[in-house]
């Protein structure tokens, strides 16, 4: 719906903005956002939060690229990253589901532990701060600047994601037992569900994302350092929450968090376009993340209908 | 014995002083110079804007709720002092002005929370943004560099050779723990976030102590804006930004519960001094200053994962004798029942 | 009006959404007068109260305390002119003291000592000793209601009402809750005591109101009443169940062929709140557990289905022994418990029909894809037996009335197709519909061969349902009843001890 009313809004204002190519090619901005919030969408849809993102996509840079410096071959580097980052992920849903400290506080505390860890591995190595290491082969910068049948690359990961993450959230056996747990942890439990098993998955696959995403990052720039996303936590939950998510828990669509990290997306590049800058998007951001509750909460019948119309498209679409 | 328990669980900012004089020993006992009181008060003045946050934060938490957009009401704050005495204001007029920002800010929060029902976390992660966006505006995305030379001096005035941000740091803790534990309407505080539906019931003005919980945080944020700008001389355009996390991360370190109804601005305070010596402590230790967060972070993590267990075993202990007591009712009773 | 009265309330009027929650209620409570209501589920009784209380605002009507007439904007206001409610769950401050808790939000009464002392004298008035420095998380739910109380008579409270407040204690509890009302009674504080049950009425109150879809049906003076007048304002004359009796005739004719080989056998089982249990359950058997709350049954039942951990014992089911087996892998041994806290532990409530009957058995579904359809089948399958009523398989639970969520939960249990099925409180706060409806899917499940374990504590469902009874009295099994001797009277005896037979 944002994105109907956003298209034509800049269509209007801006003849240039409909350019399909200038539309498709701003993704490449933004489409970290997009692949670290579809895993994300997860754990708030357990009623959780994972703020260690950001630093984890900091850790799968450096991580890549400390590997790649020291000689390992850059595939290998980058599923080693990955590795890391979902072992990361698993220490934050291990303490998650095994301990009553809420999630909040555990991934603060791993925010920290993660990016420190980043910057020993980056400070261990020497790699400078600001620079990073750079020089990476062109097949691994390729795979966020690259175009393939026309589109970005990026593109097609975040479809790829959405196809992935959608039918994983939507159709299986997993994602529904995610809902569940979402929905009613005691009552989870009382049928027989692995609760904490899945608590603790949703938080690995948030490691994963935020793993991917960083290596994005790192292949965008191509440069990898270890403070890379250190700012994109924020924008990642608001990309979820605005996509329909519940903070509280149970209720949320991996599409609905593909189109939110779009449509803030394209506000920065729309805006921007029509001569707005960047600071005053993220104030556009900010009031339309708490507009869209407020209309929810106001609206919750008309809510719940369009709920179940999106959940519909969605099961199509995929 | 019982009794003994109760005041542990009451008093937890005791366990973080005992936690952090351990600290400073173990650092102190790898290099003396750690210990000595110039290093102290060096830290304590190097920790204060996270202290002044901390403490707006803990109303904030101690009802239930949470505000992220302090870092930026920090940074436009700062923004806003710079600007104006840049321009020449008088100080008053900068002081009162830059307050009016903390609270006006923290007022919306509050009124989004409180009256539109609004999750704490939301509201104030959107007010995030906003608040950035407005001064990145306002600045132009420029630092604020002339700062005149009389409010730089104001931090390094002295009284009993202590810094005056020290001051300013010690006088807000006073006020706010004594209003907090003091006075009737202090304890609402607690209330409200201990049990929101309880307090509705006794009467309490639920709502008004929430948005009253977030213009304080504004203020906070605000207060200390002022600070930094006296501190360090100058106002970057990314100033303030992530001090949200670390806040909050102080406020728990110090005990602070985000469940709400638990913890002190004492104890908040302690936890941002701390969280400050932490990252100060590993230069004496000649760790290379790379490890600082990483230390951080496995500290909080191991401290509140440690708590949480320590409280269980308490709420367990307390449930047991809660029971035995009961036992012997039951028997006092039937022995009456008998004859 | 006379001055007489603490509350005289007159044709007071209420509506929600065009639903007439409260028509024509008129009440009077004396000095000293301890009044009795009592009325189903959606008969007015909460509503009424917290009109009283000032949480909501009557349409029409008048409302007088000690002459004077009043209007409430909030609780507030009816705690400065005397009234307090002792809600069911009491709302105590974990983190604070029992003086915290008593004096938070309490007006412009002076000094801290003051109000100790007067804190400690109202202790001592009411005969009570308890350590106000105690933590609120420390108390028990007992003494968490007599913080309450407290709150109630510090605001110098002259009208108190009660809530249900026996439905979470144990029997001494009770005892001890009943003396300190008695006293308070005796000291001039009208009490509104709201209850559903019965015994409760006739030992303690003095007067007694019967509300039933908004009225009052029947109201007066104790001694004018039976247990069968109050019957009868509680359930229209052309309800009544009568044709129970037969019906149940005949089913144990029916059911004593039916008896099976043992399924559950349960031997010297001890656990947190239980000792020493044993019993054996036989398939098309309904073995019912009664006693009063607090009597450990719940805990018994969710150490049988791995939810908690027992200690010693043990559990064969269909000959193999069971234990330190998660929930899942009894379930799919054959074992369902229907949980007690129908929203806490039953219902996903934001979320449908389907994916609630379902969520029981996602792992017998083949494969990683949910199969829409055959989930569509099963589900349409139990919402036909089980006769749910709701608008299509993706209706949200919330949207559904109590009886029907819990005919979900039932169907979501039954979706494992348990041979050993334990219900726990199945018909707690569901309408008499519903009631029913449940009475006779538990007796089919029976016919089909289903062992059925029924812990309630409704005596009356118990004998109506069971064949054979056992009776738990502080975690220990006090008695066994069979068929032939069940009465609600053996029952009630044996679950409230031996002190109760010495009295009657």
């Amino acid at each position: 719906m944002f994105l109907v009313g956003e298209l034509i809004f800049f269509g209007l204002l801006t003849p240039g903005f409909l350019n399909i190519q200038n539309l498709l090619f701003s993704m490449n901005d933004f489409a970290y956002i997009g692949l670290a919030a579809i895993p994300m969408t997860f754990v708030i849809i357990t009623g959780g939060i994972d703020v260690s993102v950001g630093s984890i996509m900091g850790l799968s840079s450096i991580t890549v690229g400390v590997l790649w410096a020291g000689g390992l071959h850059i595939w290998i580097a980058l599923i080693v990253a990955l590795i890391v980052c979902t072992l990361a992920g698993l220490l934050n849903g291990l303490i998650v589901a095994f301990t009553d400290v809420q999630p909040l506080v555990v991934t603060l505390g791993t925010m920290f532990l993660f990016a420190g860890i980043a910057l020993v591995i980056s400070g261990g190595s020497s790699a400078t701060g600001y620079e990073g290491i750079s020089g990476f082969p062109n097949p691994f910068v390729q795979i966020a600047n690259g175009i393939t049948l026309g589109l970005p690359n990026s593109i097609w990961l975040i479809l790829f994601f959405l196809l992935i993450f959608g039918a994983l959230l939507h159709l299986t056996k997993y994602g529904r037992n995610v809902y569940l747990v979402g929905i009613n942890m005691k009552a989870a439990k009382y049928s027989g569900i692995a609760t904490k098993w899945i608590v603790m998955s949703t938080y690995m696959l948030a490691g994963l994302g935020g793993g991917i995403s960083g290596i994005i990052l790192t292949s965008y720039f191509s440069s990898a350092r270890s403070d890379l996303g250190a700012q994109a936590i924020l924008p990642v939950i608001t990309a979820v929450v605005l996509g329909g998510t519940s903070i509280l828990g149970g209720r949320g669509t991996v599409l609905g968090t593909v189109i939110a990290s779009i449509v803030v997306g394209m506000m920065n590049y729309g805006l921007q376009l029509s001569g707005m800058t960047s600071e005053q998007t993220t104030i556009i951001v900010g009031v339309m993340l708490i507009v869209a509750v407020v209309m929810r909460r106001f609206n919750i019948n008309y809510v719940k209908k369009w709920f179940i119309g999106n959940r519909s498209t969605t099961t199509k679409g995929s | 014995m019982k009794s003994f328990l109760y005041k542990i669980i009451k008093v937890r900012e005791l366990s973080i002083l005992i936690l952090m004089v351990a600290y400073f020993l173990f650092v102190g006992s790898i290099n003396s110079q750690f210990t000595n009181s110039n290093t102290i008060v060096l830290l304590v003045n190097g920790s204060i804007i996270l202290l002044v946050m901390a403490i707006g934060q803990s109303f904030v938490l101690l009802t239930a709720n949470i505000d992220v957009s302090i870092g930026s009401i920090m940074g436009l704050s700062a923004a806003v002092c710079g600007t104006l005495l840049a321009s020449g204001a008088n100080l008053g007029v900068v002081v009162f002005s830059v307050i009016c920002v903390g609270a006006v800010i923290g007022f919306v929060n509050g009124i989004g929370v409180s009256y539109l029902k609004i999750p704490a976390i939301i509201m104030t992660l959107g007010m995030l943004g906003v608040v950035r966006g407005l001064m990145l505006l306002y600045t132009k995305g420029m630092w604020i560099e002339n700062i005149p030379n009389y409010y730089k001096k104001i931090a390094r005035i002295e009284i009993l050779s202590i810094p005056f941000p020290v001051w300013i740091g010690v006088f807000l803790v006073l006020i706010a723990y004594l209003f907090l534990t003091k006075t009737k309407f202090g304890r609402y505080f607690y209330a409200v976030g201990d049990n929101t539906d309880g307090a509705q019931l006794l009467g309490l003005p639920v709502n008004t102590v929430k948005v009253l919980a977030f213009i304080l945080s504004g203020l906070s944020a605000a207060i200390a804006g002022l600070i930094f700008v006296m501190n360090i001389g100058f106002v970057s355009n990314q100033t303030g930004s992530g001090m949200e996390l670390q806040v909050i991360a102080a406020a728990v370190l110090g005990g602070v519960a985000l469940t709400g109804g638990m913890g002190s601005v004492i104890g908040a305070g302690l936890g941002a001094i701390f969280f400050t010596v932490i990252n100060s402590s590993l230069v004496f230790m000649k760790i290379p200053a790379y490890w600082n967060s990483a230390i951080s972070g496995l500290l909080l993590i191991l401290i509140v994962v440690g708590d949480s267990r320590f409280q269980k075993y308490l709420k367990e202990r307390s449930r047991q004798n809660q029971k035995n007591s009961l036992g012997e009712n039951d028997r006092e009773k039937q022995s009456k029942a008998i004859p | 009006m006379s001055e007489e009265y603490l509350l005289e309330i007159e044709d007071l009027h209420k509506q929600f959404n065009g639903n007439h929650v409260l028509s024509g209620i008129n009440f009077t409570l004396k000095k000293g007068e301890i009044y009795a209501v009592v009325g189903g589920n959606g008969a007015g009784k909460s509503t009424l109260m917290k009109i009283i209380t000032g949480l909501y605002k009557a349409d029409s009507g008048e409302m007088e305390i000690s002459g004077k007439r009043v209007r409430f904007a909030n609780p507030n206001d009816a705690h400065k002119n005397g009234i307090y409610l002792v809600p069911q769950e009491p709302l105590v401050f974990p983190n604070m003291t029992i003086e915290e808790n008593i004096t938070m939000g309490l007006k412009g009464i002076g000094k801290p000592k003051e109000l100790r002392k007067k804190i400690l004298q109202v202790i001592n008035r009411v005969g009570w000793s308890i350590d106000i420095s105690r933590l609120g998380l420390t108390l028990s739910i007992a003494e968490q209601q007599l913080v309450e109380i407290l709150r109630g008579l510090v605001r110098e409270a002259q009208i108190l009402i009660l809530d249900e407040p026996t439905s979470t204690l144990t029997h001494n509890e009770i005892d001890s809750l009943f003396d300190t009302i008695r006293q308070l009674s005796d000291n001039g504080i009208g009490i509104i005591y709201i209850t559903h049950r019965f015994s409760e009425i006739f030992e303690l109150s003095h007067s007694v109101a019967v509300l039933r879809d908004g009225k009052i049906s029947a109201q007066g003076p104790i001694s004018e009443f039976s247990y069968k007048r109050l019957l009868d304002g509680l359930v229209p004359t052309n309800e009544q169940p009568s044709n129970n009796i037969t019906q149940k005739k005949s089913v144990i004719q029916s059911s004593i062929e039916q008896i099976g080989a043992t399924v559950l056998e349960i031997d010297s089982l001890c656990g947190n709140k239980f000792q020493d249990i044993s019993f054996s359950l036989r398939e098309g058997e309904i073995l019912g557990i009664a006693g009063v709350v607090g009597a450990g049954r719940t805990e018994l039942a969710e150490a049988i289905c791995g939810i908690k951990k027992f200690n010693s014992g043990t559990i064969k089911l269909n000959g193999k022994r069971i234990k330190n087996l998660s929930i899942r892998k009894v379930m799919d041994l054959g074992l369902a418990y229907v949980p007690e806290d129908r929203h806490a532990h039953g219902i996903f409530n934001i979320t449908s029909v389907r994916k609630n009957i379902t969520s029981t058995i996602l792992n017998r579904l083949n494969g990683l894809f949910i199969p829409i359809t055959k989930e569509n089948e099963i589900t349409k399958k139990y919402v036909n037996d089980l006769k749910i009523k709701a608008e299509g398989t993706n209706q949200e639970l919330s949207d559904l009335s109590g009886g029907n969520q819990q005919k979900v939960v039932l169907a979501k249990y039954l979706a494992t197709e348990p041979k050993v099925i334990i219900l726990d409180e199945p018909t707690r706060g569901i309408d008499a519909s519903a009631r029913a409806d449940i009475y006779r899917i538990i007796n089919q499940l029976k016919e089909r061969g289903l062992a059925v374990l029924l812990i309630s504590s409704d005596t009356e469902e118990i004998v109506e349902l069971s064949d054979r009874v056992l009776v738990m009295q502080e975690g220990k099994i006090n008695k066994e009843i069979e068929k032939e001797k069940l009465t609600v009277d053996n029952i009630t005896s044996a679950a409230f001890g031996v002190k109760k037979d010495v009295i009657s």
